[in-house]
């Protein structure tokens, strides 16, 4: 049950006290880019963020499914999720959704700061549900050239400022070679403090070498 | 409260049982029922399955129930509403099934929908969605949201994913709260919010006369014959599209119809007032 | 069996193969095949006049090659208070899968009965047509084999025709065929009855060529141009033919009129 990687584009970033989440804007269906400005995340909570790409439908479906339930929680009990429990609350809805009639064909990066320790968490899922904690991590075809870049430039302590900078290097890679456009990125950092909007240029045009 | 959530914070895979009660027929029942969502089901392993050897014409040209295809339809909004145009055909396999079929459905005196993909199933739907809305007003004393009432057809063709549904549609319709609001939705479940969408197997060609001049800002009637016009490209070049253009402008104060006209007549007075189509020649005497 | 684990009239009369199970097949692989529907041939053609409306069939029954019956009705008077129908004011034609069009055109012809019964008048054509389309969309997943064509006089008394799509689209027309001669009859329909590609001589060249004005044909002029539609059916199409059927519907009631065609 292998699928081929897909052109949405996924990223996850932690650094010191934040986790950059980036998603691609394009909404493709065929050789049709129906929108430009689609935002593939939702928030959990206050410190947890997750995106998502994968089977048309599914996405929104899954992700608003569990995104009602992390706000149902906090609700009932006047208390947040961490990102593992969510993380590992969605690992088991994806995994009962594997083994029935119609699995749910999604993939997602679940980040978010940890409101008692206040360290940084990203969660690689994907459709089979599996999970991994990391450090960075992305989906789809931009896995085969930002990994590298990450393995390379990336390190724990980084600040904000820096984490952008890594995003850029892995974005500016994917304009370079990927054969379509995504139509730029949506970014959001999550921090101690909230989950807040990067002003991100999408603009910026990268000559291939 | 939990009662309820419990009903409804169940994942969509587990609502398996929804088409398991096949009932002997009830035909106290008939004459009441409208739109519902009870449907016979072929007593087989597969539903979905051998409902696509027995209707679908691309995967199986020689299958014996050929069901309407094929289409362009278009929607944008702008400063002065939203503007919403089809073409008219109905294709099975080659076969023009007809030249005159309304694929803009009224839902209600304030939307309109769109339809592209299998006719039965948008009509059907947009019908359903029609009354659902009306519900919703009869329950809340107010007219139901552009979002809400697309969300909920959303919805409902998420559930029936897989089945076999084919629809790529548009809910189109301007609120007090909302403004001009415009919503896709197609029958794998997406549902997108956008300004401008082309549907249908002439899409491409809508697209490319919409999006070059395309502006928020069009004063109406601009934006009436850029509408018009992009469906015009649209049939001429797409030989799933053609028959008459149907043409509709959404206010606040509901939609108002602009005509369902010959496409063939639009073609000739474009081509020889403004000299486009130049690919074709007006004078049939002329060398190849 | 689990195949059948759905079926409520497992029990009961059950459904045909087109091909019997393989036996002597290695254990638990035995190939099946649902194959519930054959193609009866024939062909119908309602057209709705300015006062009445007249729906037509032939009477021809084929599978395959074979010719099964040369007088098989596929159309109907429905919406009447007594099985002979005297009293009906709707027609329903149905052709496609025979078994099918009849069990559709017995369930359309129950609910105007119910109807009645409930409203003490009888159902209009608007909402008989309406409720038919979703008696069709109700077997989305396992559709009638059947392409319907409902005709009756509308409220303000003009004839009035709905064409269907085996699944419930639907769409009132001033003329529509049906079945498998469709192809042959539907494009004469729209020279003669709707006169497209009709111009005015000498009113222009090339696409300056004004069209000829469309008016309502008379009662007579549909009758003989139904008749033309089906012998110009019959002389090209194998499964056309022996008998022609045809129901006028005006204010007064329905006529039957059987009129001979070819029956080679």
């Amino acid at each position: 049950m292998y699928d081929a990687p897909t052109m949405e584009v996924l990223l996850g970033i932690t650094g010191k006290d934040f986790t950059l989440i980036a998603a691609s804007k394009a909404a493709m269906r065929g050789a049709t880019v129906l929108k430009a400005s689609d935002d593939k995340t939702r928030a959990l909570n206050k410190h947890t963020l997750m995106a998502f790409s994968g089977e048309a439908g599914d996405t929104v479906q899954f992700a608003e499914y569990i995104q009602a339930n992390a706000q149902l929680y906090s609700m009932r009990n006047e208390a947040d999720l961490s990102p593992s429990a969510l993380a590992n609350f969605v690992r088991g809805e994806l995994a009962s959704s594997l083994r029935s009639r119609k699995p749910y064909h999604v993939n997602l990066l679940l980040g978010g700061v940890d409101p008692i320790t206040h360290k940084s968490r990203l969660y690689w899922l994907d459709y089979l549900a599996a999970l991994a904690p990391v450090p960075y991590a992305a989906h789809g075809y931009a896995q085969y050239y930002c990994l590298s870049i990450l393995d390379k430039h990336h390190h724990p302590d980084i600040s904000l400022g820096q984490g952008i900078k890594l995003l850029n290097l892995c974005t500016d890679e994917l304009k370079r070679r990927l054969p379509i456009d995504f139509k730029g990125m949506v970014v959001k950092a999550v921090t101690k403090d909230g989950i807040i909007d990067i002003e991100f240029d999408d603009d910026k045009v990268v000559h291939a070498a | 409260m939990d009662t309820l959530v419990a009903r409804y914070s169940r994942p969509a895979y587990q609502q398996e049982n929804q088409f398991d009660d096949i009932e002997e027929y009830d035909y106290a029942a008939d004459s009441v029922s409208g739109p519902s969502l009870k449907f016979a089901m072929p007593p087989v392993a597969h539903p979905s399955s051998w409902l696509r050897a027995a209707t679908d014409d691309r995967s199986n040209p020689h299958c014996p129930i050929k069901i309407a295809h094929g289409t362009t339809t278009l929607a944008f909004r702008f400063q002065g509403g939203i503007i919403v145009a089809t073409d008219s055909r109905a294709t099975a396999g080659n076969w023009i099934a007809s030249q005159t079929v309304k694929k803009v459905i009224e839902i209600n005196s304030d939307l309109l929908g769109t339809m592209a993909g299998g006719a039965a199933d948008c009509q059907y739907w947009l019908a359903w969605l029609g009354m659902q809305c009306r519900l919703h007003e009869l329950r809340h004393k107010r007219r139901i949201s552009v979002a809400a009432a697309s969300k909920i057809l959303a919805n409902l063709v998420y559930q029936y994913k897989g089945m076999g549904l084919s629809m790529g549609t548009m809910c189109a319709g301007v609120t007090k709260e909302e403004g001009p609001a415009l919503y896709y939705i197609d029958s794998d479940g997406t549902r997108l919010a956008g300004n401008l969408f082309c549907v249908g197997s002439g899409q491409t060609f809508a697209y490319g006369v919409l999006d070059a001049e395309y502006r928020y800002d069009l004063t109406v009637e601009e934006a009436l014959e850029l509408g018009s016009r992009s469906i015009l490209a649209a049939t001429h070049r797409d030989a799933y599209s053609g028959g008459f253009i149907n043409l509709y402008h959404v206010k606040e104060s509901g939609w108002e119809k602009h005509g369902f006209t010959d496409t063939n007549p639009v073609f000739w007075k474009t081509k020889l007032e403004k000299a486009e189509f130049s690919n074709v020649t007006s004078d049939f005497s002329e060398e190849v | 069996m689990s195949m059948f684990s759905q079926n409520p009239l497992m029990n009961g009369p059950n459904y045909s193969f087109s091909e019997t199970p393989r036996v002597g097949a290695p254990e638990g692989a035995r190939e099946h095949r649902f194959d519930p529907y054959t193609d009866n041939g024939g062909s119908t053609l309602a057209i709705a006049g300015a006062d009445f409306t007249i729906m037509a069939g032939d009477t021809r029954l084929t599978s395959g090659y074979s010719i099964n019956s040369r007088f098989h009705r596929k159309v109907f008077k429905i919406g009447g208070t007594t099985t002979d129908q005297h009293d009906a004011h709707l027609v329903l034609s149905v052709v496609g899968f025979a078994a099918d069009g009849e069990a559709l055109m017995e369930r359309v012809d129950a609910m105007c009965k119910m109807y009645r019964y409930r409203h003490g008048r009888p159902i209009s054509v608007k909402a008989c047509a309406q409720r038919l389309s979703t008696i069709l969309y109700n077997k989305r997943f396992f559709p009638y084999y059947a392409y319907a064509i409902l005709g009756g006089l509308d409220e303000e008394g003009k004839g009035a025709v709905y064409s269907y799509d085996p699944v419930g689209s639907y769409e009132r027309e001033q003329c529509r065929a049906g079945g498998a001669a469709a192809s042959l009859i539907m494009p004469f329909l729209d020279n003669q009855v709707n006169f497209k590609n009709q111009f005015i001589p000498g009113s222009g060249e090339g696409h300056a060529l004004q069209e000829r004005e469309r008016r309502p044909l008379t009662r007579q002029e549909v009758e003989v141009l139904v008749k033309d539609a089906f012998d110009g059916a019959v002389e090209r199409h194998i499964e056309v033919g022996d008998g022609l059927q045809m129901m006028v519907i005006t204010n007064k009631g329905i006529e039957e009129i059987i009129l001979p065609l070819k029956r080679d």
